[in-house]
């Protein structure tokens, strides 16, 4: 009851006419930047932060503002990813998956559709979950030690090997290529620089956006280019410019699954949202591909990873809250800007400053809502997009993933990397390698070695840390029990298929 | 691409080991790449003697134009900064355009438009500072 | 339908001007912050940007610009090789940056930049939680005698930078001889620490203040000591280590370079703005209410402290046995 008194509050700050404009206005910049390929969340909301102290907003309008704009670019993300195969931003990969081939076979209004209320639900989801159990929850994720960490991620990339592709071996040395990224740079725990060829522009590591958008636009053009100009599509055709509700219905367990699995992602500090998307996806693949249409454009593929996505990155706000401890690099620039508003987040914040804290979570509720009406309408015009000629589009994809990475960084370099990693994905294309793995060992690495260090340094170098908690325990049965799943789908489809042929034959 | 794998991993796991431990780093900047290196040394090595897969590579001639245009793309990184943006963007979309098989005069007026839209959505409305006119222009 | 995108994008072009307009002209000033968002350095530019914003002292907004990597090495060097005259820019650093230059890792020398001012200091406190044994420094410093290995601490540095240092200094002075059978972890930052700490993975925290004051607050976490001369102002019953008989202090001064080939003038320009801001009500409050101690220490008188904290750093981390 308190609860929903305090709420009530919260409703009455978010309606004022200035947090109302502010929220709309986030809302649509958001949609805006998570499109825009090469551009995600940490950019967006970064970019307004001296906005907001430009006008001076108090702290909880700038909240409402950046808030609406993180929840506008995790909407945002998917866009591109259904309709052009290039993820808008890092949590967007796992879209691509079922997502572009559904535009391929002229569902994108449904693909949008689905991914627009799979959004909406997720990070709907998330908010309740914020502001019925924030304080419990954070209390419960600090008992996530290292080791428990560590134990994440091998389930993460233990599932990896189910995501895509013919072959697993291909998609796991996929991964490890990822990895392998992920080491370059400087050693944030030793100091030492490894595999920085003595250049200091790698001294900060490969910046996985500039991998992201090189491996997925810069190759899409390089695969355009070898077929010919007769059997490549004008454009893809467009079944229907209006989705179908049937479809978004079939979907909704998917989305709560979906939801609740990413919530869980982002309520653990250093998770993320990206970690969030995939999880729900391979538990999604899991429980209900039973006729192998995963990957080749089936809408609960879709809809999983986006509710993911949006649970965690609601999820993530939690932690940041109610401990200080930044879950994403998303929350990191926010609990920035709540500093240097002189708000200090951490076991306080719902005491001393609750109007900020409702005011925020009642606008999160409205941003969702606004952000469910603002993307549906936009979907016509969307797959409009699908029907412009080839020669027209990726060149102006080119131009914006090149803009966007080089507005932020400001360094040539940066694109120079991103046309390497637009031929090493059109070379791992070519070859069958799924791309994602690539992406999410990159994204993940850094984390998982780091916190494989800190179990070890916890125990003095006693391995058998990793397996002394509950939860890593846990975590590993889980993992060994995906594998032994895996396995045995697998014979079972071989033996399936074989007797297929025997009867045709 | 087993074997470029493998050589690669192999590299990297020899290297892994040139890092030193320092002082009060329990497991050092040396295991976590040679965890990931050795099976990533065993499965490229099972692709080399267990391939999968066939690839068609693209016929010289689609090549040709596959190395056009990533001479396009190292060419923008090359004169962004002494043309600016809006020229380099120009000629990036309009090649661009061409090799992917756009009317010339299309893709032309098609760069024409959006290179400085680009600009204005980025600079002025996103507030990105881009350069408008590159180092060859603006004296020092 | 290309033409009813751009419709589209115009109304959100026109949105977008809307607000745009009415926005203030950025201004050539910039202040680099060597970090990710959300850490110390990130607090000194946008704060600093901010007040200097406020008092007109310079025009427009200052750009906050995070350019992690290499604990600062990666921003040192780019300013020493593309940006060294550039009187616009300054970059903020703090003992943890001198900490990084005096056991070599930054790809430049010390004498490479000028050193503008210090405006506030970070007191370091060693933190145990709440439901821990250990009472006082004095058990603690007695556990670590005991077994040196024993004890698990943790920090927001790596392996030999100032966290780590710091709580080394405290072990050093208490008579601890196997300085390197202490276990130390390090984590991303200061509360990421802490949250360990009260999920029971760690014993003892070695952080700034400032970042971790929340949780001392809320009674979440015990500070056994305080690594400064006085008592904190902010928090007066956490006692000093000297007040224990540990005579280490450990602060964390947060302060200001521009490159090394910026004229005398325009170095004096920024030492004097500085020090308008330092005065000012703005920093003081927010200095205060981040944790920090106010301190001022400005232009030549700097450049000496910061030379002489190097020397004595690259000393201790010698006596220590961090570097060779």
């Amino acid at each position: 009851m308190e609860t929903l008194s305090l709420l009530g509050q919260g409703f009455v700050i978010a309606l004022s006419p200035l947090n109302i404009g502010l929220l709309l206005m986030g809302c649509f910049v958001g949609t805006l930047l998570g499109a825009l390929p090469g551009l995600g969340p940490v950019n967006g909301v970064a970019v307004l932060i001296p906005l907001t102290f430009a006008f001076g907003f108090d702290p909880t309008s700038s909240m409402i503002l950046l808030c609406a704009v993180y929840f506008g670019c995790m909407y945002g993300g998917r866009i591109s990813s259904i309709l052009l195969n290039i993820p808008g931003d890092e949590p967007a990969i796992m879209t691509t998956l079922d997502g572009y081939p559904m535009a391929v076979q002229g569902q994108a209004a449904n693909a949008l559709a689905i991914s627009g209320v799979a959004s909406f639900i997720g990070a709907t989801i998330a908010v309740i979950g914020l502001s019925l159990f924030a304080p419990i929850l954070a209390r419960a994720a600090i008992h996530f030690g290292p080791a428990d960490y560590f134990a994440l991620y091998i389930l993460a990339f233990a599932t990896i090997g189910g995501i895509a592709g013919v072959d697993p071996r291909k998609t796991l040395l996929s991964a490890m290529i990822g990895l392998v990224l992920a080491t370059v740079g400087l050693d944030p725990i030793s100091g030492v620089p490894r595999y920085t060829f003595d250049s200091f522009h790698l001294y900060d590591g490969v910046e996985p956006i500039v991998a992201l958008v090189g491996l997925f636009a810069i190759s899409e053009i390089l695969m355009l280019l070898e077929k010919t100009l007769k059997d490549r599509p004008k454009a893809i055709p467009v079944g229907s410019w209006l989705p179908q509700w049937g479809a978004i219905w079939r979907t909704r367990w998917a989305m709560l699954r979906g939801s609740g699995v990413g919530f869980v992602a982002g309520v653990l500090p250093g998770a993320g949202a990206s970690l969030g998307s995939f999880m729900a996806y391979v538990a999604e693949k899991q429980t209900s591909n039973k006729k192998g249409t995963f990957g080749k454009g089936d809408p609960r593929g879709v809809a999983a990873p986006e509710a993911g996505n949006n649970a965690a990155s609601g999820g993530a706000l939690i932690p940041m809250l109610s401990l200080g401890v930044p879950g994403s690099g998303t929350t990191a620039v926010l609990l920035a800007m709540l500093v240097s508003l002189n708000v200090q987040p951490g076991p306080l914040l719902f005491e001393r400053q609750p109007d900020l804290v409702w005011g925020l979570v009642a606008s999160l509720y409205m941003a969702n809502i606004t952000l469910l009406i603002l993307n549906l309408p936009m979907i016509g015009i969307f797959t409009r997009l699908m029907m412009t000629p080839t020669w027209a589009l990726m060149p102006i994809v080119a131009a914006v993933t090149f803009v966007g990475v080089y507005s932020i960084s400001n360094s040539v370099f940066d694109l120079e990397m991103m046309v390497f990693f637009g031929v090493l994905g059109y070379l791992l294309r070519k070859l069958d390698v799924s791309l994602v793995p690539l992406v999410l060992g990159l994204l993940l690495g850094g984390d998982m070695e780091r916190n494989l260090r800190r179990a070890m340094s916890i125990s003095d170098g006693d391995w058998s840390i990793l397996i002394a908690s509950p939860i890593s325990i846990g975590l590993y049965i889980l993992t060994a029990g995906f594998l032994a799943l895996s396995v045995w789908l697998a014979v079972r489809d071989h033996r399936q298929s074989q007797a297929d042929r025997l009867t045709e034959g | 691409m087993g074997v470029v794998i493998f050589v690669i991993a192999a590299l990297y796991t020899r290297q892994a080991g040139t890092y030193a431990i320092t002082f009060g780093d329990v497991l050092g900047p040396t295991v976590f790449p040679i965890i990931v290196g050795i099976p990533m040394m065993l499965l490229s090595a099972s692709l080399v003697v267990f391939p999968t897969g066939q690839v068609d590579w693209p016929a010289p001639q689609r090549m040709w134009r596959q190395l056009a245009a990533l001479a396009v793309l190292v060419g923008y990184t090359l004169t962004l900064e002494p043309l600016g943006f809006p020229l380099a963007t120009f000629a990036l979309i309009a090649l661009i355009g061409i090799i992917l098989g756009g009317a010339p005069w299309r893709a032309v007026l098609l760069g024409a438009i959006m290179a400085p839209a680009l600009w204005a959505l980025f600079d002025q409305l996103l507030g990105l500072p881009l350069d408008f006119l590159g180092e060859l222009f603006v004296a020092d | 339908m290309i033409f009813r995108m751009m419709t589209t994008a115009k109304i959100g072009a026109a949105m977008a001007t809307a607000m745009t307009l009415t926005a203030l002209p950025a201004s050539a000033t910039e202040c680099i912050a060597p970090s990710n968002p959300g850490g110390g350095w990130d607090f000194t530019c946008r704060t600093i940007g901010r007040i200097l914003t406020e008092l007109d002292l310079v025009d427009g907004n200052v750009q906050v610009t995070n350019m992690p990597g290499g604990v600062g090495a990666v921003t040192f060097a780019m300013v020493a090789s593309e940006r060294p005259d550039d009187a616009e820019l300054i970059v903020a650093t703090s003992t943890v940056g001198i900490t990084q230059i005096a056991q070599g890792r930054y790809p430049a020398p010390l004498d490479s930049m000028r050193y503008l001012a210090m405006l506030g200091a970070d007191v370091g406190v060693i933190a145990v939680d709440d439901d821990s044994p250990i009472q006082s420094l004095e058990e603690l410093n007695a556990a670590m005698l005991e077994d040196a290995s024993a004890i698990v601490t943790a920090g927001s540095s790596g392996a030999g930078g100032w966290d780590h240092i710091r709580l080394l200094m405290v072990a050093d002075a208490a008579g601890v001889d196997d300085l390197g059978a202490i276990r130390w972890v390090q984590f991303d930052g200061g509360t990421d620490a802490v949250t360990q700490m009260m999920g029971g993975q760690i014993d003892v925290v070695s952080t700034d203040l400032g970042e971790i004051a929340g949780f001392v607050e809320s009674g979440d976490i015990r500070v056994l000591a305080a690594l400064s001369d006085d008592p904190i102002p902010a928090f007066p019953d956490i006692p000093t280590a000297i007040s224990q008989g540990i005579d280490v202090t450990g602060y964390n001064w947060r302060g200001l370079y521009t490159g090394g080939d910026v004229t005398d003038a325009e170095y004096a320009a920024w030492v004097e703005k500085l020090e308008t801001l330092y005065n000012s009500e703005a920093w003081q409050t927010a200095a205060t209410q981040s944790g920090l101690v106010p301190i001022w220490r400005g232009g030549e008188a700097f450049e000496a402290f910061v030379r002489e904290q190097a020397d004595v750093m690259e000393e201790i981390s010698r006596d220590i046995g961090v570097i060779e």
